[in-house]
């Protein structure tokens, strides 16, 4: 058996510019799917019927289909309709839409985490629902959600690999085309994982320290 | 304006099909002190949660001051402003200090600048005896502070009348009579206040009246000296014959 990581260590400049590529469409893809998830989320708890039942579906239909399958209907699929996206942004779309629904679930599950009485005295002191939603439920809220996000977070940034299948050049991606140069498998394998790791620790990092800042007891 | 703060007329609440208040018609005139007393399970803290309409109720009808809070399309929040209330469980604002739980709703609802809300916070806390315990958050106080920085919360609005829904319930026995304390000030200064209690002393000491309720009904209410040493009702005599033991 031999290995010859200078064949790593000469790919590393590619794999960089793979891996910015992939931070860039992971980054967008969360904005998105934070927005996205917000409003579904909330939709979840609103006192309204048609928004919830709406949201509900929106989730369900995301959930229970593979993100695999949503990239290739938004880049191979709505051309069909006469809407022609660039790959890159396909990937965000595909994978912001994909992300909303599971933010959705979190923010909703963490809302929803948060004791009845909490909205009793709200209300009692003559809040709005609504005021009371943005004074007290969501700022407890807010930091029970976090470290479920940041698990959907790394989960999204590692699913951009599936992008790869739409000729997006972003890690996965550059990863097999250098192999396919090379025939180097592990060598790039290795340092392709270990890019991957290098960002998902960084994003758990992140979470973590907004954790510490934010957290008060209860 | 009229007589009565409060005025329950023929109120029925179920849950599901279990009739919990059963024709309840009550009323509360201003300055007056009720006290509700019964069993577990007898609808006590249900009818008080009808009061300020975080229950909904199937028939009858509850008046605040005068407005029907039982009508259609009638603002709650506006309703819910003159009423304070007071929960077993202190519901407190963790993510805020004591301040902060104190001047929140004056500064939102009522939209009082924060100055003023916060001179008046500190007052309030000073009334409840925990004036520096202004900037701490609920988790460093003990039960019995965060009761009575609750009650500061909801004399912050001005109410005029407090519910208390077994305020003295969760407290371990030594902050019990703290919050008792501040309670019987606020009645000596001729707060209305109805409350739901287990405290058969304090019911005997400040209340005006007191009522029993029992399987979802009124089945005597009176003056406590009367309900507590002539009790007419079998049911309250068994019920009183259980809770005091003197």
């Amino acid at each position: 058996m031999h290995f010859d990581f200078s064949a790593l260590y000469k790919a590393l400049p590619s794999l960089l510019v793979g891996a910015t590529v992939t931070l860039r469409i992971t980054s967008l893809s969360i904005a998105l799917g934070l927005g996205i998830g917000i409003v579904a989320g909330l939709a979840r708890v609103w006192p309204n019927t048609i928004l919830r039942t709406v949201a509900g579906a929106y989730i369900e239909l995301v959930r229970g289909t593979p993100l695999l399958v949503q990239i290739f209907l938004v880049y191979f699929g709505l051309p069909a309709l006469g809407l022609n996206l660039d790959p890159f942004v396909a990937g965000v779309i595909a994978m912001g839409i994909n992300s909303g629904a599971y933010v959705g679930e979190i923010v909703r599950g963490g809302i929803e985490s948060i004791a009845r009485g909490q909205m009793e005295a709200a209300l009692s002191l003559g809040m709005t629902w609504h005021q009371a939603m943005y004074y007290v439920i969501l700022p407890q809220a807010f930091v029970r959600i976090l470290p479920p996000l940041g698990n959907e977070f790394i989960a999204l940034l590692k699913d951009s690999s599936l992008v790869s299948t739409i000729a997006i050049a972003e890690l996965t991606r550059t990863g097999q085309i250098i192999i396919t140069r090379t025939f180097k498998s592990f060598e790039i394998w290795s340092g392709v994982a270990l890019f991957y790791f290098a960002m998902t620790y960084l994003i758990s990092r992140i979470v973590r320290f907004s954790e510490e800042r934010l957290r008060y007891s209860e | 304006m009229s007589e009565w703060v409060v005025e329950v007329r023929n109120l029925n609440k179920y849950f599901g099909r279990h009739h919990v208040l059963k024709d309840i018609t009550l009323r509360v005139r201003f300055g007056e002190v009720v006290s509700i007393i019964g069993a577990s399970g007898s609808g006590k803290s249900t009818l008080l949660r009808c009061l300020n309409g975080l229950e909904p109720i199937q028939s009858g009808e509850i008046f605040i001051d005068g407005v029907c809070i039982t009508a259609n399309g009638v603002n709650l929040s506006r309703v819910r402003q003159s009423i304070g209330m007071i929960f077993q469980s202190f519901n407190l604002f963790p993510h805020m200090t004591a301040l902060e739980n104190i001047t929140l709703a004056p500064q939102k609802v009522k939209k009082i600048p924060r100055v003023e809300a916060e001179r008046v916070a500190l007052e309030l806390l000073r009334k409840v005896g925990l004036e520096e315990k202004a900037h701490a958050y609920p988790a460093q106080l003990s039960g019995g502070q965060k009761q009575r920085v609750a009650i500061a919360r909801s004399l912050a609005m001005n109410p005029k009348v407090m519910m208390f829904d077994e305020p003295t319930s969760a407290l371990d026995p030594e902050t019990v009579k703290d919050v008792l304390d501040v309670m019987k000030e606020l009645a000596r200064e001729g707060m209305t206040m109805i409350v739901v209690t287990h405290e058969m002393g304090f019911a005997r000491e400040v209340s005006d009246r007191v009522v029993h309720l029992d399987d979802g009904r009124i089945v005597e209410e009176g003056p406590p000296e009367e309900i507590f040493y002539r009790p007419k009702h079998p049911r309250t005599r068994e019920f009183l014959s259980k809770v005091i033991n003197i």
